[in-house]
């Protein structure tokens, strides 16, 4: 049974500590699960399987937002213990089928974070009380800890703990599992489409989806084409539009 | 956006505005943009950032221990909006306007503005600006480049970088910000622009996306060549390509947003759905 050494493990958990508190603030993308994968599988030492992984959780969640602070799944979680499980042997098959169980298992462990961190604004409530600015800094600083353990702990238990067991369990898979995930991956970015366009006025500005589908599917165009054509048919439209009802 | 606007002058009631310097606005800027968010919580969101992040400026505006404690708990009431987009102005206009000590306009202000801006924030962020970089990183990705990460990262720091001119456009305005947003018509043509823009990039996306998702079902048919019998393939995916090309993709997002639309499934049971699809159609060797 081959597995990850502690340091693996340790390093992969700071790696998800340091992605979830960074993109609270300053906002940086480092929770994606495509930069979360791809350097979970630099760490791991598979790259592509991370590019892989990383890139199918990431079209599964377009359109997904948490709004207000609402719980959507941990795609990030999802890619570093599925990036490490499928490097072992199982590759994109394996590392799927273990990345969105655990995105979707973890969405419970950003309610217990989110729910923690209140513990420290009722400590604020009372240093603010006293007029003391450091300890009231003190708890705006620790919040990001439950932020950061609840992602942490789970991919190094999953991780040092885990990836043997689960790799074992799952060493010889079927092929029918395996053509079953392969082609489930790839139609699983239909949900991210579906997601995004059921945000959108579909109603109203259907007739720009065709645009963008003809230039790909019928024209040949590459889709840095199609994004210039975006640009031109915006303005043009925006152009057309009478002026008078709005008070710009 | 960039060019000087007055700071307007705004009644006291001879309480004496100050003068802040550029290091303590600077310094209130970097703790917003920086940790605004770290301590996040269900009860009040994004309070304490915010009051972490004023904590300069209280500082300088307020004399007396009472004061400063009055101000402090002002500002652990209830906050959230959009983070990189909404936040800025709001609390650049914030920061000018307790400098004039206009405690009741900041606490006003605030909520007045946080529902409107995390509504166009999250609008351009979570439709549009994350969804096309996102698809365009991805499509680098699974073609093995590591510049889908890349450009992924970039695109997160360059949405930060934008709550840098967002903060001195709301220092700048004050008050003035709140009536800008409220008459919204700027807001609403850039949003409608977006919009536009966005849908023709997602109709050329889908397809390039889901080219993979081809059936490879074949069938054999008797054809008389030249008085001679013979069997011939016909490949089903090449007949389809003949009448509408990427039919099948086009026709799993038809299906998956009716699952979400039209039986309002959840995301969750739409992903049920689609992994129950793809395995059973995989083997029965249809995809």
């Amino acid at each position: 049974m081959e597995g990850y050494s502690i340091w693996v493990a340790a390093a992969l958990a700071v790696w998800a500590y340091i992605g979830i508190v960074l993109q609270l603030g300053p906002g940086l993308w480092w929770h994606e699960a495509l930069v979360a994968g791809a350097v979970t599988g630099m760490i791991v030492g598979d790259l592509p399987l991370g590019l892989t992984i990383g890139a199918t959780l990431t079209l599964m969640s377009l359109g997904l937002w948490t709004y207000g602070g609402a719980t959507i799944p941990d795609f990030q979680t999802g890619a570093i213990i599925g990036t490490a499980i499928g490097a072992l042997g199982g590759g994109m098959s394996a590392g799927l089928a273990v990345a969105i169980p655990t995105a979707l298992l973890m969405t419970q462990m950003d309610v217990l974070g989110r729910a923690i961190t209140t513990f420290f604004i009722h400590a604020a409530d009372r240093y603010a009380e006293e007029g003391n600015e450091r300890g009231l800094a003190w708890m705006h600083f620790l919040g990001q800890i439950p932020w950061g353990l609840t992602r942490a702990i789970p991919v190094f238990l999953a991780v040092w703990l885990g990836a043997g067991p689960i790799q074992s369990l799952i060493h010889s898979l079927p092929a029918w599992f395996t053509n079953g995930m392969t082609t489930t991956g790839r139609i699983l970015p239909a949900l991210g489409f579906a997601l995004l366009l059921s945000q959108l006025p579909l109603r109203k500005y259907w007739p720009f989806l065709l645009v963008g589908f003809v230039l790909f599917a019928y024209l040949k165009m590459p889709v840095i084409g199609i994004a210039v054509v975006a640009v031109a048919v915006g303005f043009i439209v925006n152009m057309l539009q009478p002026r008078g009802q709005s008070n710009v | 956006m960039s060019e000087p606007v007055e700071n307007r002058p705004v009644e006291t009631g001879g309480q004496g505005p100050v003068e802040l310097d550029r290091a303590t606005v600077g310094n209130a800027m970097w703790r917003h943009l920086i940790t605004l968010q770290w301590s996040w919580n269900y009860e009040r969101m994004q309070a304490l950032g915010y009051c972490y992040s004023m904590l300069p400026v209280i500082n300088k505006v307020y004399r007396s221990r009472d004061e400063r404690i009055a101000a402090i708990k002002r500002h652990l009431v209830f906050y959230n909006t959009n983070p990189q987009v909404g936040s800025p102005p709001i609390f650049g206009a914030t920061v000018a306007l307790e400098a004039q000590k206009q405690g009741q306009v900041v606490d006003s202000l605030k909520v007045a503005l946080m529902g409107p801006l995390a509504g166009i924030g999250d609008t351009i962020q979570a439709i549009l600006y994350r969804p096309i970089i996102a698809v365009f990183a991805a499509s680098m990705a699974l073609a093995g480049s590591m510049g889908g990460p890349l450009l992924m990262f970039l695109s997160g720091l360059l949405w930060t970088a934008l709550m840098i001119p967002l903060f001195w456009l709301g220092y700048r305005e004050g008050v003035g910000l709140a009536s800008q947003v409220a008459e919204g018509g700027l807001v609403t043509r850039i949003t409608d622009l977006a919009t536009m823009m966005g849908m023709v990039v997602i109709g050329g996306f889908v397809p390039s996306i889901m080219a993979k998702v081809q059936t490879p079902l074949e069938f054999a048919r008797r054809v008389t060549v030249q008085g001679k019998v013979t069997e011939q393939v016909v490949k089903i995916q090449s007949v389809l390509d003949q009448i509408v090309p990427y039919l099948i993709p086009v026709l799993l997002v038809a299906f998956a947003y009716w699952l979400l639309r039209g039986l309002k499934l959840s995301p969750v049971w739409v992903m049920v759905v689609l992994f129950v699809v793809g395995f059973g159609l995989s083997a029965i060797g249809v995809l």
